[in-house]
């Protein structure tokens, strides 16, 4: 029974992803297509959609991991059914209250809602702001509690030492803890680590905003809780893929399952560490950042890309190098996610060093590579899942036309979409600009060729929509 | 010396005038920043006419606006301007244009008015005239009022840096001591200048605390709210082990 309801809820949870997933790209062909001139949009709409696109885009890929990794959890301890339950209806109760804030409130202050923007008077309806804060509210207390939850039954079955695998660091380890549980209990506390900082945040822009005037903020710090939750919970939900691919890619490929050995234990361990510190470096334009945290910034943001790309990309290579394979349309998009991942992740590093910062700074080279590692990354991963989740319930043949077409579509689309922010970003296009004044016409034409390019990457979303919602639906029907 | 022993005690006494007209008006200091200045067209004594751009090109200017029938702020801003620029005997980084904003004047009046503040053979000044003064004033946001029964302008006294690509960097209003001079002379050169928010009592929870005094900053409450959440992490993660320990046996598996 229990294993009925957890293919049901985790079928919920994909459908759901999947709907928010199309109507989100379409917004953001839309945004490019008023950049390229081929349509007008006023610069309220735009930011509007803006704000939608950007933070429904970073929630629905983070419910997608946990969904995937509360599903494979099931592998090794019991997990909660109704804290399940209680994420999905607070994310669905909070994307609507989201949704109304922007579409019908015009806020449009950016999902990064820095402060003071969200109380600046800007064009948007007066009950906006409260609405997008309580809707974050909303999202908060649901994906924390289930965060909660799911570090709670790992501590139920292995303590703190043996969920961190640290007894891996040792000679003789006498007791095993599987990948999957290491990168899930470094990744839960992360998240936590980063909600927390949202519930903070958010604490405070109540203060100011029901205060009347009589308690205001410190900007400083306001940008850099912002960021500790922005920049985190970006970071997280990537890794929350890494643990679904070390469960299953072995799995899928017809080779046997990863163990944990000291330098992987080692690797995630330190990963945590360096992950919630490298969000300093969202703070080097703030001069009065002391120096030191500025360093830590920088040192972080490239250790952090050490431990867990480097034996992560260890183990695909070793996995894969003159072996024989059982390629899927799993795998292959494990594969693919990888790759989009580490180019990201590159370009991401490139981008936080101080002195290629200088350059990079708000240019079209930030939405590349975080769309890099989300859109030919994260998301792979979780559409990976996905697919594969699909076809273990429901009757299912290998097309290999459908396999070919679906990742053709997302490697020409996502690579010419991609390019297109590359390409601005190096000649110093600015991001965020609706629109783009004459002596940045390039950003035009790029503009134009990102929405061509993004609408083929959209074509073969749909294709996997329409094919994993189908046996989604058939798992919903059935009765065991 | 009597002469700026007179003018000094004249300035002290406008300054509070001058304040109190930057008060009332609406003209605001960040105001049209960044925007570019109208290119127009200025009669200088001593030059004849050149384009504005010409001007900002050859070197970043200050801007002071003024007319010359002037029985308020004009005078003393001009003699502070001066005075505070004198002792800044080695820095040719940028140029003064005196401009007038009142129809009436002419290149004889501003000649005189270089004469009386004896910088006509000053070569970082320039005093002139310009026919596109409702356009300048437009790009500038300075609306100066005429007043018929005083026979004069109510207007502040402002000050402008301009770079040398003619954008607005910085303004002044009213009669303004070294430091805030400091200030705008680095903008016009693109040199950047921390700015720092003074303590406010509705302000609990300041990462810095910056003291006016020393120019330093010392470290503030805010900072604990950064490291807090981690804390409470690892209070949560311990706390959790320590319930879920009480009821489960652990697990010990052996591989």
């Amino acid at each position: 029974m229990e294993s009925i309801k957890i293919k049901k809820i985790t079928s919920v949870w994909i459908i759901t992803v999947l709907l928010l997933f199309v109507a989100s790209i379409v917004l953001g062909i839309l945004m490019r297509l008023n950049q390229g001139e081929v349509i007008s949009q006023s610069p309220i709409t735009f930011y509007s959609n803006m704000t939608t696109h950007g933070l429904t885009m970073i929630g629905i890929w983070f419910v997608a991991g946990m969904a995937a990794v509360n599903y494979l959890m099931q592998r090794y301890v019991k997990t909660s059914y109704t804290a399940n339950v209680f994420a999905l209806v607070l994310t669905v109760v909070g994307v609507v209250l989201f949704w109304a804030s922007t579409f019908v409130g015009k806020f449009h202050a950016a999902w990064t809602f820095l402060y003071p923007l969200p109380f600046k008077d800007m064009g948007s309806e007066t009950w906006a702001t409260i609405l997008f804060l309580i809707s974050l509210t909303v999202f908060g207390i649901g994906w924390l509690i289930w965060s909660v939850s799911l570090m709670a039954q790992i501590l139920k079955k292995y303590s703190i030492s043996q969920s961190f695998a640290w007894q891996h660091l040792t000679k003789n380890p006498t007791v095993e803890t599987p990948p999957f549980i290491l990168i899930t209990m470094v990744t839960l506390v992360g998240v936590i680590a980063c909600l927390i900082t949202a519930v903070v945040l958010l604490v405070l822009f109540y203060a100011e905003y029901f205060s009347g005037g009589s308690f205001v903020n410190d900007a400083l710090l306001m940008k850099n809780l912002t960021y500790f939750f922005g920049h985190t919970i970006a970071n997280e939900m990537l890794y929350l893929g890494l643990a679904v691919i070390y469960e299953l890619f072995a799995e899928v490929s017809g080779r046997p399952k990863w163990k944990t050995t000291w330098y992987v234990a080692l690797a995630w361990n330190l990963s945590l560490v360096f992950i919630l510190t490298a969000f300093f470096h969202h703070l080097y334009m703030d001069f009065v950042q002391p120096e030191g945290l500025q360093i830590v910034g920088q040192l972080a943001s490239y250790l952090a890309s050490l431990p867990a790309a480097g034996v992560t990309v260890f183990s695909i290579f070793i996995a894969v190098y003159r072996t024989k394979i059982k390629w899927s349309l799993t795998n292959l998009l494990f594969f693919m996610g990888i790759a989009g991942w580490v180019i990201g992740g590159l370009g991401a590093v490139i981008d936080s060093t101080i002195s290629n910062n200088i350059v990079l700074h708000n240019t079209l080279w930030v939405p590349a590579h975080f769309h890099t590692y989300n859109a030919m990354g994260n998301v792979l991963f979780s559409l990976g899942f996905f697919y594969w989740f699909s076809t273990q319930f429901t009757a299912y043949f290998h097309n290999k036309k459908f396999t070919n077409s679906i990742l053709a579509l997302l490697l020409i689309g996502g690579t010419g979409f991609l390019l297109a922010f590359y390409v601005g970003g190096a000649e110093s296009i600015p991001r965020r600009y609706s629109t783009y004044p004459a002596e940045l016409s390039v950003g035009v034409n790029l503009a134009t060729i990102g929405a061509v390019f993004a609408t083929i990457y959209l074509i073969a979303i749909l294709m996997f929509f329409f094919n994993i919602t189908k046996r989604c639906l058939k798992i919903l029907s059935s009765t065991s | 010396m009597l002469k700026n022993i007179i003018l000094n005690i004249i300035a002290i006494s406008l300054c509070n005038l001058a304040i109190a007209q930057s008060v009332s008006s609406d003209v605001k200091e960040e105001s049209n920043i960044y925007e570019q200045i109208y290119d127009a067209p200025i009669n200088v004594v001593g030059k004849g006419q050149v384009s504005f751009q010409e001007l900002y090109n050859q070197k970043p200017l200050l801007l002071a606006l003024v007319f010359t029938r002037c029985s308020g702020v004009c005078n003393p801003f001009l003699f502070q301007l001066k005075e505070n620029l004198a002792l800044k005997t080695n820095d040719k980084s940028f140029n003064v244009l005196v401009l007038s904003f009142d129809p009436r004047d002419n290149m004889t009046d501003m000649s005189l008015l270089a004469q009386r503040f004896e910088l006509e053979n000053n070569e970082q000044w320039f005093f002139g005239t310009t026919n596109s003064i409702e356009e300048l004033n437009q790009s500038i946001n300075f609306y100066p009022i005429w007043d018929s029964i005083k026979n004069q302008y109510d207007h502040d006294a402002l000050l402008i840096g301009i770079n040398n690509q003619g954008y607005i960097t910085k303004k002044l209003i009213g009669v303004r001591q070294g430091h805030d001079l400091d200030l705008l002379i680095a903008s016009v050169n693109n040199i950047f200048s921390p700015t720092y928010r003074l303590p406010n009592k509705n302000m609990l929870f300041s990462c810095f605390n910056y003291d006016p005094k020393t120019g330093e900053n010392k470290l503030g409450l805010g900072l604990l709210f950064i490291a807090l959440p981690a804390v409470l992490t690892v209070l949560l993660l311990i706390l959790i082990s320590y319930l879920v320990k009480r009821k489960e046996p652990k697990n010990k598996e052996i591989f």
